[in-house]
């Protein structure tokens, strides 16, 4: 038993001199996180605003520029062009939406006809089209709302009646990520998948390059037992990969104002259940590769359909019932399920007993798995 | 010679991969302070064999025993008695060779007492002392090997295997690496080499001549010369047998 522990602890010393004797190992490890986590999550901001708008006044009435000026008051549109023909420039994606007010707006507007205004929405892209259809509307619906209601107000006074117009209003609250702020709800997203990426592919290639070398024959022919370089490999990384992750938590806090409202036990108690199931998945994917670039296209052969199954993205519920069957397989959708509830909603352990439970389930399947592969191939 | 005698003994190795037959039933036994040369063409099972008898690998039929112990139980007195370097040695290129040491060292169990005395002795008789601080990949063929070497013997190992160790190895350095070996056998040490270099082969106590698996002959080379009184040369006679065997 001392034997076995001075061998892993001395694995373990190897690995960590190697790793930082290789600047770009450490790069790898700790500053590709930061860096992803700073580019992802200003790059993946789902906010719609400041959606590029034509406006087509035909009307030219001080009606028409009244209510154009105040739809674009609001910054969810921005008039980058006025003209008469909306088809050329929103096939060059010039523009996204396009508003027409028809001539004879104004007429219709002051004799109180129905008046009909245009609007055009490029759906390439079906989250913002859905976003700005939905802006345009509700803008819409409360200025039709209140001519209604001016007119009836005028109309009862004019006849020296008192005025009475029923109205339902609405008051609604947000809850955890009051500002609707993307970044807030992606930042935990994007952690666990830079995690995921950066534990998964070290931990593959270090065992990967062993063999690629040859010099796990001749750890073999020592007393050394596989287990020992196993634990010796996956130690090290599992401490660097907790190091990464609370910086990556930090970046998330300190650039994006993502809170941590909950127990930061149970966030690195996820972590490290988390960290557990990438490197056992590294330590089985280096037993199907000889060398670390089959290590490499091995990782991302299951980085890929875990980022997407994860939840990151888009909700996993969206998702068809089988391919929510399949997610339950990956421990990215239950690590991004714990950041969210940490962080935002101010969850503890005793609130995550099931993703944890998940979380923990998979880390010993895997990594029973991957040891006993390992020993098999070896031995 | 009866078995008893004989520190490492391959009993009817036989060994497939696939479709191609490695080893036909090799049979060899090496006596402490023999140095028994593993001789054949390119593909004859020399590597195979070595690997089977290091316990890297186990045999379809047939046994190895180091010291009567099977060396594939994985039982630490074994692999601590075995001395392995095979072909493709690899050392951590980006570690140095007192951290390649080191390293080892601990792989091997050795306490610390131990550890630096063999250190200190190894570095002396491989004259690699000056270069403690050098990393691996920056040593010249011949001293990697030695490095190598070093390593496998930490353990003060009674057999050791060496594959094909002077291949790629500058002519001065090779005779210096067989200058050590002649010490280790002389301290008692059972050494099998492979090797595809006849002048080589000449030099051993004893040779096997190995040949798709099998043993052509074996005895000592000079014995084996006076048999076959029509070779001029060991590689006349290496030549001659396989081409009768073929």
């Amino acid at each position: 038993m001392r034997y076995f522990i001075r061998t892993v602890q001395a694995v373990v010393r190897k690995e960590l001199r190697q790793t930082f004797r290789d600047k770009r190992m450490a790069a790898i490890l700790f500053i590709a996180p930061v860096l992803q986590l700073t580019l992802l999550g200003f790059a993946v901001d789902m906010d719609v605003d400041n959606v590029p708008t034509l406006v087509v006044d035909q009307d030219r009435s001080p009606a028409s520029r009244d209510l154009l000026a105040r739809m674009l008051a609001d910054a969810t549109f921005a008039r980058t062009q006025e003209g008469d023909d909306p088809d050329g420039p929103m096939a060059r994606g010039e523009v996204s939406v396009a508003v027409v007010v028809p001539r004879g707006y104004s007429e219709d507007v002051k004799k109180g006809r129905p008046a009909e205004i245009q609007v055009l929405i490029d759906g390439t892209d079906p989250v913002r089209a859905q976003s700005a259809m939905a802006g345009v509307l509700e803008f819409l619906t409360q200025e039709s709302l209140h001519m209604a209601t001016a007119r009836a107000v005028a109309m009862a006074q004019a006849s020296g009646r008192a005025v009475e117009v029923p109205m339902i209003s609405v008051v609604p609250r947000v809850f955890y990520n009051p500002s609707l702020k993307s970044p807030i709800y992606m930042v935990p997203g994007v952690a666990a998948v830079v995690l995921l990426v950066v534990t998964t592919v070290v931990t593959a290639m270090s065992i990967a390059r062993e063999k690629e070398l040859g010099t796990i024959e001749q750890l073999l022919v020592t007393p050394m037992r596989p287990v020992a370089l196993l634990l010796g490999k996956i130690i090290p990384f599992a401490l660097l990969g907790l190091i990464a992750g609370g910086l990556v938590i930090a970046v998330g806090t300190h650039v994006f104002d993502v809170p941590v409202r909950g127990s930061v036990l149970a966030l690195f108690l996820g972590m490290l259940l988390y960290l557990m199931s990438t490197l056992g998945t590294g330590v089985f994917i280096s037993t199907v590769a000889n060398n670390q670039q089959q290590a490499i296209l091995g990782s991302f052969f299951f980085i890929m359909p875990a980022i997407l199954l994860s939840g990151f993205m888009s909700p996993v519920e969206n998702m068809p019932e089988w391919i929510q069957l399949i997610s339950r397989l990956d421990p990215a959708r239950y690590f991004v399920q714990i950041l969210r509830a940490v962080l935002l909603k101010g969850a503890g352990v005793e609130d995550l007993a099931g993703p944890l439970l998940a979380l923990l389930t998979f880390g010993v399947g895997i990594l029973a798995l991957g040891t006993l592969r390992f020993r098999k191939r070896v031995a | 010679m009866n078995d008893s005698a004989r520190v490492l003994v391959a009993h009817q190795l036989h060994k497939r991969f696939k479709a191609q037959e490695a080893l036909r039933g090799l049979s060899l036994g090496v006596a402490p302070g023999e140095l028994y040369g593993l001789v054949g063409p390119d593909g004859a099972g020399k590597t195979t064999a070595l690997r089977i008898m290091a316990g890297v690998m186990g045999p379809d039929e047939g046994y190895a025993r180091i010291a009567g112990k099977d060396p594939l139980s994985g039982d630490p007195a074994v692999r601590s008695m075995l001395g392995y370097m095979p072909q493709q040695y690899s050392l951590y290129g980006d570690l140095s060779v007192d951290e390649n040491l080191a390293f080892f060292g601990k792989m091997f169990c050795l306490d610390k007492a131990t550890f630096s005395a063999q250190r200190e002795r190894l570095l002396h008789i491989t004259r690699l002392g000056r270069f403690g601080d050098r990393r691996a990949d920056a040593l010249s063929g011949g001293m990697y090997k030695k490095l190598a070497l070093a390593c496998s013997l930490l353990p003060k190992p009674r057999v050791l295997l060496l594959d094909e160790p002077t291949n790629g190895v500058d002519p001065v350095s090779r005779r210096e690496l067989w200058a050590l070996l002649f010490e280790l056998v002389e301290d008692g040490m059972a050494v099998v080499v492979s090797t595809a270099y006849m002048d080589e082969a000449e030099r051993c106590h004893r040779v096997g001549l190995l040949h798709r698996g099998q043993l052509l002959m074996e005895g000592a080379p000079t014995r084996l010369m006076a048999e076959h009184g029509n070779a001029a040369t060991f590689e006349d006679l290496f030549l001659a047998a396989v081409r009768e065997a073929a």
